[in-house]
């Protein structure tokens, strides 16, 4: 039998056992349904999942990279403030993040990755943090890590009402508001946003501010759920983002660029459960576009755009301490552009997930996947975890997989250079984790191994090289070199309460080795040192607060010749509550950002904002 | 300014090299510290840095980089397209930052600064007493190229001639400029000819497409080599040499390349002709009849990024992964053998000599 063969046998094997028995355990199932995306607690005992605290967004707002920059490990790359942002996770490159919105993939099918300045992280009820890699479950680019944006379905909850107006330094302006509701059967939840700023800080230590800067944004989340007789869950999801930047300029050039962007994600869910098993139905459609205009005074751009469909069943089995999941999927995407002739790719893969929970203190899983793309052979995918409770306070968690991240449509169809001759970059890790948690504090520290290799880099034509056409100074990717990661991420939490005071700290040091596997040399945009630290203090309606980032040199070039210094941001902020009447409570917040005015740089040449204030009022009715 | 000097020194990596300043000594030198060598341009990264300048001494034991840099306390600019040695001063073209740097070439230092009048500046060329920068103007508007018409003694922009798409490389013969069309975003096929007494183009003269570079050798022959349509196009075509006799503007003889070949950086010393196609060096003489079928050196670049020859040596810029420093290799041409390699900037595009 082909590997191919072998998987589906497995999968109708898997059916037909699933078929034949039922259990009750309708609690857990139902349960499962109604969790956004289940997958990410049952079949990752093994795996560090973070959740960014709630209020964390709204202090930080505006965009994903300032959700995450103040307490995660990962480092940010941003041309400038809210201009094009991309993570470094674990060391690992932009296309190396997966971020998956609803359980659904979401990176861009045109470039790979996701800009985190054009996701508004507002709306969401949970964001995730996922470390190491999960392709199986989450697909391509899965290898650093993932990030989860969830929308939560709130049944049997009263109508909430938040309205969010901001107003501060650059003339940045805030608006957002949210709404959620649920019954018995049904449940409804809504988010409008929209920011704007001129963006024109001050370089410090010279003379020049950040010229052509400016940016807005609008982003609408809706998300319904309905009970169709106690079996049936359909839940609807839905985001838009429509985001008009220009492209800031550097220390040495001026720019006059525009880009304006849309994305559009609708996912439709139908899951259908009894005791002892649970199916689902995902129909999924995603929309991206963009234009970009070189000169925004003039009508002429250049454009991109993808449609793609996804159409995923997922079958669940509970057998006891035994979760058996199989999932099969149909993955179409149409890409056109300036440069890309239209064009399509049609990805289907077979998934099959086990979950044991021998003991309350035991519990592993092994999943494997394959996918089958008609250009390249998709590399088998696979993952075990495993958690011990070793005491009440103890746990050990163990975790290897194999992760990929699959040619984009740049990558294969861009015309000059594209190169249908490519691989997908092929991953294997292994990490070891443990967790201590005390009633008040909380301390954890992983350390991971990540082999990469044929990643995919764009490149200068190699005359000799017979298998890509001579391009004559044409840049072409090739599966090129190979990486490696190592490190070790410390993070703990830690809060206490003396009356009517809280005090809560949070801090996450990252140590990331990233290397060309060739050469040797510390791979660039990745600092050997992250640190940061979150400190809340609060007293009856007042609450204080404290970040400050950390992170070390960075090498700008390959060859380790330049490079950035390290650097420190802190920003502090005072909130106050006030009730004024029963059911109407108004928040009035004041945050000052990079307190010591420092100037620094994630990319070079590209300074970041001067000290600045910004100003907000939160509405809860 | 912190940051400032931070990034100036981390740019001037390898300046540290050189052992002290020579400012007590300046007096005692006529020409300054840059004389007697070799200047080669470094485009540096696009956006995200800064061009600089690497200064290697004639008997290439010193090499020092980001000489303007060190000696202005300031980044040159954005894509250090190409320099232009006239007089006692060195006209610095960075074409995404719109300007060109004016210095001393000897001591480097500061002279002027042109950024009003320009807008994607490639080339500077002097004729008649000024300077002319051939210009793409907006890259999404192909009919605003021109000609940046310079001032030498107020460094400023005094007017303009208005040229067809892609202006270039240029050669200046008696007074007359001729401007290679290399086409710029777009492509191109023509070599404009101005007449720098009424400031206009004269004639435009049809040779291979995208005219990459033109010498001009003791016959008074204008030798343009055209790249050629590169296959990506859909609708490649072969590179060639033209002959134009300058009197008549006219082409007198075309040499052609195979069909799939797209040749590069032409240069000229005496009566030979070097060219680069691949990874391999040509030479022919320019009384030559067919294009030479063996190479005289095979240069295993990562980035062949520029050619130049000078005093029968031939220097090739190497650029490599364009994302480090690159390398400047040295070839004598009396042997075809290494003579050194010299690490140099980002992204070297070309030398000149200081001599």
């Amino acid at each position: 039998m082909t590997r191919k063969e072998k998987i589906f046998s497995l999968l109708v094997l898997f059916c037909v056992i699933a078929g034949t028995f039922a259990q009750k355990q309708s609690t857990i199932v139902l349960d499962e349904a109604v969790l956004t995306d289940a997958k990410l607690k049952a079949f990752a005992h093994g795996v560090k999942v973070k959740k960014v605290k709630d209020t964390l967004t709204e202090k930080n707002s505006v965009s994903l990279t300032d959700a995450l920059r103040f307490n995660t490990p990962i480092y940010f790359k941003e041309n400038g403030y809210g201009m094009v942002s991309s993570p470094s996770f674990r060391g690992t490159t932009a296309s190396q993040t997966a971020v998956i919105w609803n359980g659904i993939p979401v990176n861009s099918q045109l470039n790979g990755q996701t800009d985190f300045n054009t996701i508004n992280s507002e709306n969401y009820d949970e964001i995730l943090v996922r470390s190491g890699g999960g392709s199986v479950q989450y697909g391509s680019g899965a290898i650093g890590g993932s990030i989860h944006l969830n929308d939560e379905q709130k049944f049997n909850q009263s109508l909430k009402n938040e309205l969010l107006l901001s107003y501060g330094s650059f003339n940045t302006q805030k608006v957002n508001y949210t709404s959620s509701y649920g019954t018995k059967k049904w449940t409804f939840g809504l988010g409008v946003n929209y920011n704007a700023s001129d963006n024109d800080y001050k370089y410090l230590g010279t003379d020049q501010k950040n010229k052509n800067g400016e940016f807005s944004n609008y982003n609408v989340n809706a998300n319904l759920a309905h009970f169709i007789g106690e079996n049936h869950l359909l839940k609807l999801f839905h985001n838009t983002y429509f985001g008009d930047r220009n492209f800031s300029g550097t220390l040495t050039a001026i720019t006059n660029n525009n880009y304006k962007s849309i994305t559009s994600r609708s996912l439709l869910e139908w899951n259908h459960f009894s005791a002892g098993f649970s199916g689902k139905l995902k129909v999924a459609y995603l929309y991206e576009k963009y234009k970009f205009f070189i000169n925004k005074d003039r009508s002429e751009f250049s454009f991109g755009k993808a449609k793609n469909t996804i159409l995923n069943y997922d079958f669940k089995y509970y057998l006891g301490d035994i979760k058996l999941n199989a999932i099969v999927e149909y993955n179409y995407t149409k890409g056109e552009g300036s440069s890309i002739v239209i064009d399509e790719r049609i990805i289907t893969s077979g998934t099959v997930l086990i979950s044991h929970e021998i003991s309350n203190k035991i519990s592993y899983d092994v999943s494997l996947r394959q996918d089958f793309v008609k250009t390249y052979d998709s590399p088998f995918l696979f993952a075990a975890t495993g958690k011990y409770n070793l005491t009440k306070f103890y746990t050990t968690t163990l975790n290897a997989s194999r992760n990929y991240r699959m040619p984009t449509f740049n990558d294969l169809f861009w015309n000059p250079g594209g190169n249908l001759n490519l691989l997908p970059e092929s991953s294997i890790q292994g990490e070891w984790g443990h967790i201590l948690k005390k009633p008040n504090y909380q301390l954890q520290v992983a350390g991971y191994y990540i082999s990469s290799k044929n990643l995919i880099q764009w490149r200068p034509p190699k005359i000799d090289d017979v298998e890509t056409p001579k391009l004559d100074g044409v840049w072409t990717p090739r599966n090129v070199d190979s990486s490696r990661q190592y490190g070790g991420e410390f993070e703990f939490i830690f809060s206490q309460k003396f009356g009517k005071h809280f005090f809560d700290w949070s801090g996450v040091y990252a140590y990331t080795i990233s290397e060309d596997q060739s050469t040797g040399n510390q791979l660039m945009y990745v600092p050997k040192h992250k640190i940061t630290s979150n400190i809340n203090y609060s007293y009856k309606k007042w609450n204080s607060y404290m970040q400050t980032l950390y992170a070390g040199k960075v090498f700008t070039t390959t060859d380790k010749s330049s490079s950035l210094p390290g650097f420190t941001v802190t920003n502090i902020g005072v909130e106050r509550k006030v009730d004024f009447i029963s059911g109407l409570q108004i928040t009035f917040g004041l945050k000052i950002n990079n307190l010591f005015n420092k100037a620094y740089q994630n990319m070079a040449f590209r300074p970041m904002p001067n000290r600045n204030i910004q100003t907000q009022i939160i509405i809860k009715f | 300014m912190k940051i400032k000097h931070g990034i100036l020194a981390l740019m001037a990596v390898g300046l540290f090299n050189v052992s002290c300043n020579n400012d007590d000594d300046e007096n005692n030198i006529p020409l300054g510290v840059y004389d007697n060598g070799i200047l080669v341009v470094n485009e540096g990264p696009f956006l995200d840095g800064t061009g600089t300048i690497s200064f290697i001494s004639e008997d290439l034991e010193t090499n020092e980089s980001a000489i303007y840099n060190k000696e202005n306390n300031a980044d040159l600019g954005n894509v250090a397209q190409s320099m232009r040695l006239i007089g006692d001063e060195a006209y610095i073209i960075a074409n995404v930052s719109n300007k060109i740097e004016v210095v001393n070439r000897y001591s480097f230092e500061y002279v002027a600064t042109i950024d009003t009048g320009l807008e994607n500046p490639r080339f500077l060329v002097e004729a008649n007493g000024k300077g002319y920068v051939s210009n793409w103007g907006d890259t999404s508007d192909e009919t605003d190229d021109y000609l940046a018409i310079i001032n030498l003694t107020t460094n400023q922009v005094e007017g303009t001639i208005p040229v067809a798409l892609g202006p270039e490389r240029m050669l200046v013969k008696d007074g007359v400029i001729y401007v290679a069309h290399k086409g710029a975003w777009g492509t191109n096929n023509i070599i404009s000819v101005i007449n720098t007494s009424t400031q206009e183009v004269s004639t435009t003269i049809t040779v291979g497409d995208r005219p990459d570079s033109l010498q001009i050798d003791d016959s008074d022959n204008l030798w343009v080599l055209s790249k050629g349509e590169p296959a990506w196009t859909g609708a490649e075509t072969a590179g060639q040499l033209d002959i134009i006799n300058v009197s008549t503007n006219e082409v007198s003889s075309t040499l052609e390349f195979g069909s799939t070949e797209h040749p590069s950086y032409l240069n000229i010393e005496g009566d030979d002709l070097y060219y680069n196609l691949g990874q391999d060096v040509y030479t022919l003489t320019t009384s030559a009849t067919s294009l030479p079928s063996t190479s005289i050196l095979t240069h295993t670049a990562a980035g062949f990024y520029g050619m130049d020859v000078n005093n029968g040596r031939l220097y090739i810029s190497d650029a490599g992964d364009f994302a480090s420093n690159g390398t400047l290799s040295i070839y004598d041409l009396s042997t075809n053998a290494l003579v050194k390699d010299l690490t140099v900037g980002r992204n070297p595009n070309g030398v000149y000599f200081n001599e």
